[in-house]
């Protein structure tokens, strides 16, 4: 599928076409470096310096790059459609593989840093557990009461948080049978066949 | 093939495939090994330099480091954990294909302190809301602004404990006057006589 650049998207990468591809070469690579670690506008102030032009133009045309990519990477677009999306933009052979180059390159990372931006759900980190019997209280003496009290550790985003539950030990059973009967459903005919397809 | 040192299940692959890493070193060298990571277990400072000295003589990259130290923490722990004699561990770990000299080596250490193994274990079992700190005072109130001459005794707890989910120190202050405090006394010292009867 091909990627449908806005105007505005046009205009700040036609910035690029201006300067030399050594230094689009390092704009690329600026691009990634802030896509990985976030970015820094003194950079943007250095290298409008060296290159005589204004701030807010490189600005423009490393940010632009910065949204090709992404864009890129998250349709997972293949090489064709990449060129011949970027060759709306009318730069020259060079350029045209120097993006290409840049795109194939750093495709498999940025896919999998985007992959962790998601939402996502608390989930499991440890469970420590201990079973105990009740032998008495304040108003009962000579009971038998056995319980499970288990203290489920999750993880959010990387933070640590507790539950503590309870439970007799009829109610476990349940709940592991409830669990095996949970994981037997992957081996169902139906759960096959979907996963057969997705592979 | 069920082991009693995995609590008669199935002994994990990993542990099959890092037993023949531990083959590797000498079995003087792995009964070092062997202090170190029971050192480890109970909480002392391990060695690394200790550790990487004694399997620098068979080339162990760091990866097989943690993969051997890994191995004799599992074995060790999980053998204390189901109370196996050492007698059974060598046999088991010997069916596992572990040389003689090497189990050997590791028996010995896990029979010498299979007792302070089993009391850390126990001290880090799941328990809920420990009592961390109790603090008392006896006030005599003379007079309060409801009546003149009040002339009564009256006990301020403080009471610091852990809170069950977050780990965190909950303080619990209360005031407690005579009578309610001998109900207090009278029911504990019931609990007490009960726990003495069950040690």
């Amino acid at each position: 599928m091909l990627l449908v650049l806005s105007d505005e998207h046009k205009e700040h990468l036609g910035f690029l076409s201006e300067v030399d591809p050594v230094v689009v070469g390092e704009f690329g690579r600026i691009a990634v470096e802030f896509l990985k670690k976030g970015s820094n506008s003194k950079i943007y102030e250095g290298a409008a310096r060296k290159l005589n032009v204004p701030t807010q133009s490189v600005q423009y045309g490393v940010e632009g790059l910065m949204y090709l990519l992404t864009e890129s990477s998250k349709l997972m677009i293949s090489e064709v459609d990449f060129q011949d999306s970027v060759l709306v933009l009318g730069f020259s052979e060079e350029l045209n593989t120097l993006l290409l180059q840049l795109y194939l390159e750093n495709r498999v990372e940025l896919r999998h840093i985007q992959s962790e931006l998601g939402p996502s759900l608390p989930c499991y980190h440890n469970l420590e557990w201990r079973f105990d019997v009740q032998l008495a209280s304040r108003t009962l003496r000579q009971q038998v009461k056995p319980t499970v009290t288990f203290k489920l550790h999750l993880e959010r985003g990387g933070v640590r948080s507790a539950r503590v539950l309870q439970t007799d030990p009829a109610t476990l059973l349940h709940l592991i049978q409830e669990l095996e009967r949970a994981l037997a459903e992957v081996k169902s005919n139906h759960c096959r066949r979907i996963l057969r397809n997705i592979k | 093939m069920r082991f009693r040192f995995c609590g008669d299940l199935d002994c994990p692959d990993w542990v099959l495939a890092e037993i023949s890493t531990l083959t590797r070193i000498s079995s003087v060298k792995m009964k070092l090994l062997c202090v170190q990571v029971i050192r480890d277990l109970l909480d002392e400072d391990i060695d690394y330099d200790k550790v990487a000295k004694l399997t620098s003589d068979a080339k162990f990259d760091s990866g097989d480091i943690k993969a051997s130290v890994a191995v004799l923490s599992f074995i060790l722990s999980s053998a204390a954990k189901h109370d196996v004699d050492s007698e059974s561990l060598s046999s088991e770990l010997q069916q596992l294909g572990l040389p003689k000299e090497h189990t050997m080596g590791l028996c010995k250490s896990y029979e010498d302190k299979h007792t302070a193994l089993q009391e850390k274990l126990k001290e880090s079992s799941l328990r809920l809301g420990r009592l961390e700190a109790v603090n008392w005072r006896v006030d005599y109130t003379l007079s309060s602004s409801e009546l003149s001459e009040v002339n009564e005794p009256i006990v301020q707890l403080k009471l610091q404990s852990q809170d069950p989910e977050s780990g965190s120190t909950d303080t619990t202050v209360v005031s407690v006057t005579a009578d309610k405090f001998r109900v207090l006394l009278t029911e504990l010292k019931q609990a007490q006589a009960m726990m003495n009867a069950l040690q």
